[in-house]
């Protein structure tokens, strides 16, 4: 990157050394139903079979909850301290944690007849959303939203430090972090070194695989030769998701990152910096015991903390005064951009194309 | 005594002195630390397997292992901390056999956490270079024989820790048996290499070799490992044991060859002397 280019990274954002731009993607989670539209096209295109069955590189877990795998947050990995000298130490998730792929009989149901309803042939005891729509809470104040996840392509991805034959790698012209089949030799350090679990041993091909931000889409290597977002966010029924560049300073995901400090990281605490943020979910008030609404939020703080830190409580602040505003008649930037259904505003993927940094 | 007798005695123990000074080394002194012995044999297929009757009267040495310098976590914890192994070379092909504990044997790589037993052999590429021990370096690389217990056997160049690169076929091929704890491993390849990157064992130069094992229960892979130090194959002609050996040999030889000069010098004198009183 020029010096030129580098004095273009617009205020406050922060760029991993010799990249030019960074894709990001944010996310709003009250928006998101649940459905697994985005889990089923992400697997569709790319994780359907050999070897790849029980990885879902976008997964939509229910929080709380144990999410995929099983326990993630609390397996390790990440960095030490915001210097980003000393890896946190990781562990690889068991294959139970993560679900083995369940075969069905349909034969015996559709065929022959023999037994009435389509079963898995195993007695499986856990798989990924085992626990979907379980949440926290007791009745009237149960409480649990979806969380989707995907890698996050950090700004300092552990992953690719743990790698020692650097296999792992993060892209120049967009910050994709990729893993280079033709190095990878199986050692699964990346697998214990992301504090995510985004990045999946292949057993067949004994070789490590992860969400790639559909970069052939991003750089319109498809038919039409257009340039699309990756398939989990243009699939998505309630169009949730945002994607762009953190450092386009006209886009939505720099005012809503950046300037209204709404869109937060998950779990910043593993100190990776990752680029998918979350809009925090809203709830319902609580209700008391005879039905009536009651000035207490359903959804505790302390547990949104836990997930997105402390800057959760300016960011759930901050939207509440947007939105009061505009049921008063006012107006708001912010509301606008999170309630835009406009895909070249949400999908923002061509502004530095022609400029720097993008191979065509 | 006459003169010339006892002169003739003083040469005869000036010679055999000379000759025990030469040949004793070969014949009664222990094998040079960090040699390993090779036997020659006609028919190499009996030596394939690792369980054959062949190995037991091959001579066998004790090469210790520890943990490899590397940045894995927990790199220092290895299992294995010796292996016995075994060399046999016939006109054609070499045979190495490895023995080491291990007490599970993982032989599946199929879960996220599971990771086989392996065991290697490393070799210079230019067959008289001692390479850095740690995957050879830019201008001296090393080639790699890798067995794992999942079943196949790769051959690897590599000129530095973490840029192992596969050969597309492997021209190496290994046995396995686990029994009593113990995996025993048979590799075998060809004596002669005609691609440039693979060690062409031409039986010129004393062969350097290491060896490394993995325990896939420790989930050991990669650096994560127990390694030997340099080894060698003596493969040069004049097998006088290493360089050393030979300059600390000729120096004794000439001490004693002066010594024994001024004992007859001595004997002389005296007599001369007993001959003037
Ligand atoms: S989420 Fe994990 S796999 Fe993805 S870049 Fe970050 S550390 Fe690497
Ligand atoms: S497709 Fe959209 S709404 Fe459906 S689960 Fe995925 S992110 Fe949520």
């Amino acid at each position: 990157m020029s010096a030129e280019e580098a004095s273009e990274t617009p205020d406050g954002v922060d760029i991993a050394d010799g990249i030019d731009h960074q894709v990001a993607m944010v996310m709003d989670l009250n928006k998101c139903v649940g459905c697994q539209t985005c889990t089923i096209a992400c697997k569709n295109l790319w994780t359907d079979s050999g070897g790849r069955e029980y990885m879902y590189w976008n997964n939509v877990e229910t929080k709380p909850g144990e999410g995929y795998p099983r326990g993630w947050e609390e397996l390790g990995g990440g960095w030490q301290s915001d210097d980003h000298t000393d890896r946190q130490v990781g562990e690889i998730p068991g294959g139970e944690d993560y679900g083995e792929p369940w075969e069905f009989d349909y034969e015996s149901t559709l065929f022959t007849g023999e037994s009435e309803h389509v079963e898995p042939e195993q007695d499986p005891q856990w798989g990924p959303n085992w626990e979907e729509d379980q949440g926290a809470g007791e009745y009237p104040n149960s409480y649990h939203f979806y969380l989707p996840r995907i890698c996050n392509h950090c700004t300092h991805p552990s992953c690719v430090e743990a790698c020692p034959r650097s296999a792992v790698y993060k892209r120049a012209e967009d910050g994709i972090v990729l893993v280079d089949q033709d190095r990878c030799r199986g050692y699964r350090y990346c697998v214990e070194g992301c504090p995510y679990k985004k990045i999946y041993y292949n057993a067949q091909r004994k070789k490590s695989e992860k969400c790639l931000f559909c970069y052939p889409r991003v750089e319109g290597e498809g038919p039409d030769g257009e340039t699309h977002a990756p398939a989990c966010a243009e699939q998505c029924p309630t169009q949730l998701r945002l994607v762009g560049f953190l450092d386009d300073p006209k886009g939505p995901i720099y005012k809503l990152v950046e300037e209204y400090g709404v869109a937060l990281r998950l779990h910043p605490e593993f100190r990776t910096q990752p680029n998918v943020y979350y809009i925090p979910p809203f709830a319902p008030p609580q209700h008391s015991e005879d039905g009536e609404t009651i000035d207490v939020e359903r959804i505790p703080r302390n547990y949104l903390e836990d997930l997105f830190g402390e800057q959760v409580h300016d960011a759930l602040d901050t939207i509440e005064r947007h939105r009061t505003r505009v049921e008063n008649g006012g107006e708001s930037e912010l509301m606008e951009i999170l309630q835009d259904q406009n895909p070249a505003r949400q999908y923002r993927l061509d502004v530095f194309e022609g400029g720097e940094g993008r191979a065509d | 005594m006459p003169t010339e007798r006892r002169r003739q005695a003083v040469a005869v123990v000036v010679a055999a002195l000379l000759v025990a000074m030469a040949v004793g080394p070969a014949v009664v002194a222990s094998r040079p630390a960090y040699e390993i012995p090779v036997r020659e044999a006609d028919d190499g297929a009996r030596f394939a397997d690792p369980g054959a009757d062949a190995w037991l009267n091959t001579s066998s040495v004790e090469v210790p292992l520890a943990s490899a310098p590397s940045g894995a976590p927990n790199a220092s914890d290895v299992t294995a901390e010796r292996a016995n192994v075994r060399v046999v070379r016939t006109e054609s092909e070499l045979y190495v056999r490895l023995e080491w504990a291990d007490p599970t044997a993982n032989r599946s790589a199929a879960g996220p956490r599971q990771f086989p037993d392996k065991a290697a052999i490393e070799l210079p590429v230019n067959a008289s270079a001692r390479p850095p021990i740690s995957m050879g370096s830019t201008g001296t690389p090393v080639n790699v024989w890798v067995w794992s217990a999942t079943g196949g056997t790769e051959e690897l160049l590599a000129g530095g820790p973490g840029t192992t690169t596969r050969f597309a076929n492997a021209t190496v091929a290994a046995n396995a048996t686990h029994e009593d704890g113990h995996w025993a491993v048979v590799f075998h390849r060809d004596l002669h290499a005609s691609n440039e990157n693979r060690t062409d064992v031409a039986l010129e130069n004393d062969l350097n070799v290491a060896f490394a094992a993995w325990d896939g229960a420790n989930m050991e892979r990669g650096g994560h490992k127990a390694v030997s130090e340099w080894y060698y194959l003596p493969f040069a002609p004049d097998d006088g044991g290493p360089p050393y050996e030979a300059i600390l040999w000729g120096i004794a030889g000439l001490a004693v060859v002066l010594v024994v000069a001024t004992t007859i010098e001595g004997v002389r004198r005296a007599r001369d002397d007993d001959g003037g009183n």
